[in-house]
């Protein structure tokens, strides 16, 4: 049945362009909800205290003073917070991309007992939720002896289950062929994963990176758990022991907003720089 | 003529189980960091957790000691019906947390798909732009949105400036504990002072979330709405354009079109927004941690920031851990309650009748949404 | 079907049979190994001191007087200020490295005494009889006074001294009972400012109830009076006076803490301890107030004492050094000088007269350690205060009689 085409060259009717300018309008609406609040953030870190208790609206300073991120870099743990989370992150980060991958593919593509019962426990595994966990990974991690170090930051994160199963969904989507090319002319199997495979996963471990890092620079009640010396802190934790403040200190908001400001940064650079993977990935992508 | 399954040649088996050899080894290798870690620190510890919450363990030397004794359901009795202070601050996170989860999630999806439809019009310009506003704040960490939070919801700050400009005196939004469903009424009828569940009266119950807790409910919208209309828009884009184009030659309107064709066809895709709703919505610790830490009036209190103030600030680690148990449990039931919800129920034969095309026998178009793949449950 | 329950079972009991292997390695966790009663342990460690700083005064002035022990006795000390004092603590001890040294609170004494993670070396102190009787009570648990009292502070009215004379008020208008009390707020509350602004919590609002005779528990925080009349009465007369308009608390008045609102001019009059004076020299450095003691009650005066010690960790490897650092710690010289740095009163006897000296201004604090009552330090207490202040905070809608009978009901589970 072929359906009647139209030609659509005419000038759109009055009613169309009302209704496309009161979609535009809606839209511009609720884009300045979602993006004024870190307009205000960006703004007030500028201000002086009294200037922003007195005018939180305005976008403008009254006077434009640095002396916030002064406080924040020179006289507060601040740059070894953001030191920690860098370090933990790009580990983390690396890691996964590594572990994910490995894991995915075998059980993606590789055949062995227990491959199916592996990964029907890992989706067991990824509904745990996490909250279950915050008080037992204190105990384990406890218990190998790696608390408060660099260790039980980052070796516990250095896979997720949902990781796993997006790369082995992305393996499962690429023809066999190519893979049976390299064995028949002799590969082993991780030859094979690592020169093969994994340079087709690309636009996968795009999304892993990117997943990966955010959700290890956000990450807090793991950090709260594995460390409690102040060399250790990472940004989530400094920021968050910021904000509820200490007794004899006034509210200090331009001091909290920068450090919210600087630590939106990094991930923000990440969002924009991948973003055509992100907003197009059909995959599940969840923040965490 | 029948064919015949083809057997492998013997020499093609052969080779082929040479090169698979390795396999299985390599599989084995390739998964034991992920079963290394992920038992580590996955597996061993619910496992070490469940212990706890049946023991009286006081935090110091380790769980598994001989002096550590059993005490079997002690702990869960105490958070369910002890009568004491343990009850009431579970019966109090319980409530605000059920709330929360009551307000977030249908409004979350609702705004989520609400922005997923605007934005995946094909006449829209500057779609990426507004992509990339809505989900920017779903990239941010939770801390840095709470402390802004904390800014621009302060009695002074530029919300309550924002509703002054129509009249409103905003609540003191962080630092208010009346329910927002009391209206104002400071004590409620006698009969539902008096029964308590949990400990805590009827009358509390019913108030609903405090206004900071709806403060926070308002965060958790701004923060994923953007996530799940990223999966709405990637759902959207994958429906089949001549079931729109069936509607609409048969009269339906947009409204109907989209709520009879669009929406049964979004179902897995709802299905997954709403679980991963309700699992994130329960488990909120990370805003509560950095913003109010339980105040005002403990109505910010909830179940995943009790279970670690229980255990890492007052010592009482068995209580902590059983009511992450609990809590877990809670996660799973309201799971599969709202699977059993949005299953796909036989369509009942009044509504059949509706979509029977007349003088044609049997014909019948019913939307059961089955042009997806059924989604991971 | 067969094979995979059978593979789950597999599972299972590698998982079961990982988590045993985990308790023979056993290596985090320190089991036992406590030194014999009386005798310390000793080593060449380096001591870690943690405090809960009230800002860069106070880390400074413990920062400098650890320097001087470890350079004079030889050992190293490294001193830290937790963001989260209690939460790291408990950490530090469930996971067997806890700090050396470290401020511990009246409220966390008794949860950490009974699990063994405190070194109970009160009695080994060689300057134990000159701390005020009442705060070696607060630090005593089970009969063993556990740790030396570090400071002490006590409440008293501090009064905005130009709000005072712009209300017409003279010196002779300070007052001394509840009457004068409420008159003088209603004098001072205008348009701008409440007369009384001070933290809707049980560590302000107790004054009144001990001025009325009364407290959440008696002295030895061995039974819960928390339903007295007494307290009624105390929690009657605040509700009126927040129902007048001339108290409010700190939080609606859109403070952090009593002192915040003082200091930005929220309020005339506050109710606070000694720590608000380095506060306001910090943050409000040109605010001229004069602290008075506080009214007397019903039962006569009365107010609230808050202390805190200096722990010694059970686990500590040079339990012998601490205990050295602690006995420097509270000598006179560095209490005086901790208390020009960050205001709490010394908690020994013989620096009273000295301290008197230095700082006329503040005498009032001293005196009322006459009369001052502490806080409970029965175990759990802590929670049960936390549940009272979240409903202090809807005092003025809600019944003084139903909140305090709740609160005897938990304080009553607590000494069962």
């Amino acid at each position: 049945m072929s359906s009647p085409t139209l030609h659509r060259r005419e000038q759109p009717s009055g009613r169309i362009i009302l209704g496309r300018s009161v979609l535009y309008a809606a839209l511009i609406a609720i884009a300045v909800v979602y993006i004024f609040p870190f307009l205000i953030d960006l703004a007030t870190s500028f201000k002086t205290e009294a200037d922003a208790a007195a005018d939180p609206l305005s976008l403008v300073p009254a006077t434009i003073t640095t002396a916030a991120y002064e406080k924040l870099f020179l006289n507060s743990d601040f740059p070894i917070w953001f030191k920690n989370s860098a370090i933990v992150t790009i580990v983390v980060t690396l890691g996964r991309v590594f572990f994910d991958s490995l894991a995915g593919y075998a059980l993606a593509r590789l055949h062995f007992r227990g491959r199916n019962a592996m990964f029907a426990g890992l989706i067991a595994v990824m509904s745990v939720p996490s909250v279950v966990l915050l008080i037992p990974k204190f105990l384990v991690i406890n218990q190998l002896g790696i608390y408060d170090s660099y260790a039980g930051m980052i070796i516990p994160l250095l896979t997720d289950a949902a990781g796993i199963f997006i790369m082995k969904n992305f393996f499962e989507s690429i023809p066999q062929s190519v893979e049976e090319q390299a064995r028949i002319d002799g590969a082993g199997t991780f030859r094979v994963f690592w020169s093969v495979v994994l340079p087709m996963a690309r636009p996968a471990l795009i999304t892993i990176i990117i997943l990966s890092f955010q959700g290890s620079w956000n990450e807090l009640s793991h950090f709260i758990i594995s460390t409690q010396s102040p060399d250790l802190t990472t940004l989530t934790k400094g920021v968050a022991s910021l904000a509820s403040g200490q007794l004899s200190q006034g509210t200090q908001y331009p001091l909290k907003l920068a450090a919210a400001a600087i630590m939106t940064i990094p991930v923000a650079i990440v969002f924009f720089v991948f973003q055509k993977r992100i907003t197009n990935s059909s995959d599940g992508s969840v923040k965490e | 003529m029948t064919t015949i399954p083809r057997q492998p040649r013997l020499s093609e088996r052969r080779r082929a189980s040479g090169i698979r050899r390795g396999e299985a080894a390599s599989g084995w290798l390739f998964t034991a960091p992920m079963l290394v870690l992920l038992g580590l620190f996955l597996v061993i510890p619910v496992l070490m957790a469940l212990w706890v919450s049946f023991s009286d363990w006081s935090g110091r030397g380790s769980p598994f000691a001989g002096s550590v004794g059993f005490v079997g359901f002690d702990n869960y009795s105490a958070l369910l019906g002890g009568g004491g202070l343990a009850e009431q601050d579970f019966g109090t996170a319980l409530k605000n947390n059920a709330w929360y989860v009551l307000l977030v999630v249908p409004l979350q999806t609702a705004v989520a798909l609400f922005l997923a439809v605007m934005v995946n019009r094909q006449i829209l310009k500057g779609r990426g732009f507004f992509r990339t506003a809505f989900y920017f704040p779903s990239v941010t960490s939770s801390v840095a949105i709470t402390v802004l939070w904390l800014f621009l919801f302060n009695s002074t700050g530029a919300v309550n400036k924002l509703l002054s400009f129509i009249g409103v005196t905003g609540p003191n939004w962080f630092n208010d504990p009346s329910g927002i469903f009391h209206f104002g009424v400071a004590t409620g009828p006698a009969f539902l002072e008096n029964s308590t569940a949990l400990g805590i009266p009827l009358w509390d119950w019913l108030g609903g979330p405090s206004v900071a807790m709806s403060a926070f409910v308002l965060l958790a919208i701004f923060t994923t709405s953007g996530t799940f209309m990223l999966l709405f828009i990637a759902a959207l884009q994958n429906l089949n354009g001549e079931v729109f184009e069936a509607a609409e030659m048969d009269g339906a309107s947009g409204w109907q079109r989209f709520w009879r064709v669009t929406l049964p066809q979004l179902r897995p895709t709802l299905f997954t927004v709403l679980t991963l709703g309700l699992i994130g919505c329960w488990q909120v610790f990370d805003q509560i941690y950095t913003g109010t830490k339980g105040a005002p009036g403990k109505t910010t209190l909830t179940p995943a920031y009790l279970s670690y103030q229980a255990a890492f600030q007052d010592q009482q680690w068995g209580q902590g851990a059983a009511i992450a148990f609990l809590l877990f449990v809670i996660i799973v039931l309201f799971t599969l309650l709202q699977r059993w919800v949005l299953s796909e129920k036989k369509v009942s034969k009044r509504r059949l009748r509706a979509y029977r095309l007349p003088e044609t026998e049997g014909a019948v178009v019913a939307p059961t949404g089955s042009l997806h793949k059924e989604d991971r449950s | 079907m067969q094979r995979r329950t059978s593979r789950w079972l597999a599972a299972g009991a590698l998982a079961a049979s990982g988590a045993l292997a985990l308790t023979a390695c056993g290596s985090g966790f320190s089991s036992g190994g406590s030194a014999d009663d009386g005798a310390l342990t000793s080593s060449n460690k380096a001591l870690s001191v943690l405090i809960g700083s009230s800002g860069d005064a106070e880390t400074a002035a413990v920062k400098s007087a650890v320097a001087d022990w470890s350079s004079s006795s030889g050992t190293k000390a490294s001193v830290s200020a937790a963001s989260d004092l209690a939460q790291q603590l408990a950490q530090g001890f469930s996971s067997g490295k806890p700090a050396d040294v470290f401020y511990l609170s009246t409220d966390a004494l008794a949860g950490f005494a009974s699990n063994g993670s405190l070194l109970a070396y009160g009695d080994k102190l060689s300057n134990k009889d000159d701390f005020y009787p009442s705060l070696v009570k607060s630090f005593t648990y089970d009969n063993k006074f556990y740790c030396a009292p570090k400071d002490f502070s006590t409440l008293a009215l501090e009064i905005n001294t130009d709000m005072w004379k712009a209300a017409g008020l003279t010196d002779a208008d300070v007052p001394t009972t509840w009457d004068q009390l409420e008159t003088v707020a209603k004098k001072l509350t205008t348009a701008d400012h409440v007369g009384l602004g001070i933290g809707g919590e049980y560590a302000r609002v107790g004054a009144f109830m001990t001025q009325a005779g009364g407290n959440l528990m008696n002295a030895d925080s061995t039974k819960a009076t928390a339903d007295s009349e007494a307290n009624i009465t105390a929690l009657d007369y605040v509700k009126k006076l927040e129902n007048d308009g001339t108290l409010k608390f700190a939080k609606d008045l859109g403070a952090g803490w009593g002192g915040e609102a003082f200091g930005k001019g929220l309020a005339a009059m506050t109710i606070e301890g000694n720590w608000i004076t380095g506060g306001l020299q910090a943050d409000y450095p040109d605010l001229k107030y004069t602290i008075v003691p506080l009214p007397k009650g019903p039962a006569g005066a009365g107010t609230l004492q808050f202390t805190n010690c200096w722990g010694i960790a059970a686990d500590s490897p040079n339990q012998k050094a601490a205990l050295k650092l602690v006995e420097k710690l509270t000598s006179a010289d560095d209490q005086l000088a901790f208390s020009k740095a960050f205001g709490p009163m010394p908690s020994i006897q013989s620096a009273a007269s000295e301290w008197k000296k230095a700082n006329p201004t503040l005498v009032p604090f001293l005196d009322a350690a006459d009369y001052a009552k502490g806080v409970p330090t029965a175990k759990g207490a802590a929670d049960v205060v936390t549940d009272f202040n979240s409903k202090i905070e809807s005092l003025a809608t809600s019944d003084p009689k139903t909140i305090l009978e709740a609160t005897q009901k938990n304080l009553e589970a607590l000494v069962k």
